[in-house]
């Protein structure tokens, strides 16, 4: 048999030539990261030495951080980080304990779930926020109706994702564990808890962005410090670059919060492989 | 299920129930879907002698695998009874093999393997013992402290295999265990499975749909109708132990059984 070709194609191996630069930085995940706020710090900061931008509003970025550093030197902005963390912290363990045993409990028991869940169903569209002047009149306007806040709008979001968790847990490990006799409290610990952990682990997260939103806006309320106070001085006196480096602060320490979250999550989830950004 | 604490039935039974380690009458169970009625499983009737291996085959959906939850109490029955006779008050009645991976991905394979003794508060020093002797007679000693999710299929199905026999039960309920397995894989598994029952002489269930592995495997196989599932028929096999699995193959009295299970099954199969 002959071949007819009319034409040929060829594959032939690969040209070895270095990469192109965008090659190049597309490895680096922290230089392209970076570069698109740069490049929007950098417009602004043109912008408004060109008086482009109204400066009362939009202060230039390299004003802000020198003032960053003469506030970071004055040192009563760590006690002010420190009292906001705190917040943060108090009441976010407040809500997440009880979110997590709510949504097992709930997750395990048919029963339990169809008495408690409607109730809790009606509660959850309540925007939070809305509860606090209530809040306010039964814990004072001091820290305890501050964690309580927090507290609520963290209970809803990790009982949730552990309810969801602890029902999406494939039946045969509960098969399993029924056949080698576990008791409810077993049935809890080895099963439940472990099997909804990553669940878990993403309420949390969602709870921890949403603690900070609350504290900051509740910082406005019977408190003399915390960086969402400060926000909200800096608003009454007109001080728009303190107010910029507040800003900065509280997004750094939201975005430190969720790294945390993540390490902690790695350490404590090893069966499953989690992904840090 | 019926269950009898004192253990004295063994003694005093009416048909000498002595004899058998599991006696089942007139088994059936109807499953409630909505409003329709499906009748898994009806008028079963079996013996199951002490450290007796029963292979049960039938065609899929013919209420197996129903069969086996009642036995491990996962499943309640709509008719009859079973009754086990118990002769060690202090070690736990049944453990099953399920069918698909069901070790806790959350757990290290040693962890996984100690479940059963751990939760009934067995000292340390005998769940060490004993988790560390089914891991080796299943070769996963080396993996003790992996994940499942580090392990392939056929290592998860060891893991599963050492943890039922680690929970030391008298019964033994395995469903399909090998049925997601490669060749051979699965006839690595067997022999493993054969050497480790050897050792220890439970009374093993065994379901499959491979009467190759009914063969290869039991004392008994017990043929199962399509659903509603009863039994149809029944082989006692005799094959000399130990066995190998490749040297019974090729044994035509293993070609002659095989072939009769299977005209009985092709029945089913084709009534369906």
């Amino acid at each position: 048999m002959t071949v007819v070709a009319r034409s040929f194609v060829r594959i032939t191996a690969e040209k070895r030539t270095g990469p192109t630069i965008l090659e190049q930085m597309s490895r680096s995940p922290l230089l392209m990261a970076i570069l698109s706020p740069l490049a929007i710090l950098a417009v602004w900061e043109i912008l408004a030495r060109a008086q482009v931008l109204d400066t009362r509003f939009f202060p230039t970025p390299s004003s802000v951080i020198v003032d960053l550093f003469a506030l970071l030197r004055a040192g009563q902005i760590f006690v002010d980080a420190g009292w906001t963390i705190g917040r943060v912290m108090v009441g976010f363990v407040l809500g997440a304990i009880p979110g997590v045993v709510m949504g097992v409990l709930l997750g395990l028991s048919p029963f339990v779930r169809a008495l408690l869940q409607p109730a809790i169903s009606a509660l959850y569209p309540v925007p939070k926020i809305a509860l606090f002047p209530l809040i306010m009149m039964i814990f004072g306007i001091g820290e305890a109706s501050k964690w309580v806040i927090v507290a609520v709008a963290v209970f809803f979001q990790v009982f949730y994702s552990t309810l969801a968790g602890v029902v999406n847990i494939d039946r045969i490990y509960l098969d399993v564990a029924s056949n080698f006799k576990a008791s409810r409290w077993q049935l809890c610990r080895t099963i439940a808890l472990p099997g909804a952990l990553p669940f878990i682990f993403t309420g949390c997260q969602l709870g921890l962005g949403m603690a900070l939103v609350i504290v900051v806006i509740a910082e406005n309320f019977g408190t003399q410090v915390g960086l969402g106070y400060l926000i909200w001085q800096s608003w009454q006196v007109f001080e728009v670059k303190d107010m910029f480096v507040y800003l900065l602060l509280v997004s750094l320490l939201g975005y430190g919060l969720q790294v945390a979250i993540l390490r902690l999550q790695s350490a404590v989830i090893p069966w499953k492989k989690v992904e840090a950004d | 299920m019926a269950s009898d604490p004192t253990g004295t039935l063994g003694d005093s039974g009416p048909s000498s129930p002595a004899l058998a380690k599991i006696r089942i009458t007139g088994l059936g169970k109807t499953f409630q879907a909505g409003k329709q009625a499906v009748q898994a499983i009806a008028g079963i009737d079996l013996d199951v002698q002490p450290g007796e291996f029963i292979c049960i085959v039938g065609p899929s959906g013919c209420g197996k695998t129903t069969l086996l939850r009642i036995l491990a109490e996962l499943e309640a029955p709509t008719e009859g009874e079973v009754t086990i006779a118990r002769s060690d008050l202090s070690t736990p009645l049944s453990s099953m093999i399920f069918q698909e991976s069901s070790i806790f991905p959350w757990m290290s394979i040693r962890k996984n393997v100690a479940y059963g003794l751990v939760l009934r508060g067995a000292p340390a020093a005998e769940i060490e013992k004993s988790v560390d002797h089914f891991l080796a007679l299943t070769g996963l000693d080396r993996f003790a402290d992996a994940y499942p999710h580090q392990l392939s299929g056929g290592m998860k199905q060891r893991a599963s295999v050492a943890r039922a026999f680690a929970n030391n039960p008298e019964i033994l309920l395995m469903d399909e265990p090998f049925a997601a397995l490669d060749e051979q894989n699965k006839a690595l598994l067997q022999e493993e499975l054969l050497r480790i029952w050897s050792e220890t002489r439970k009374t093993v269930i065994f379901i499959t749909h491979s009467i190759d592995e009914a063969l290869v495997l039991s004392d008994r196989v017990l043929v199962m109708s399509r659903r509603p599932g009863r039994l149809k028929a029944e082989f006692k096999i005799d094959f000399p132990r130990p066995r190998k699995v490749y040297d019974l193959k090729a044994d035509p009295e293993f070609g002659r059984i095989s072939r009769e299970i299977w005209m009985l099954l092709r029945e089913e199969v084709v009534g369906a």
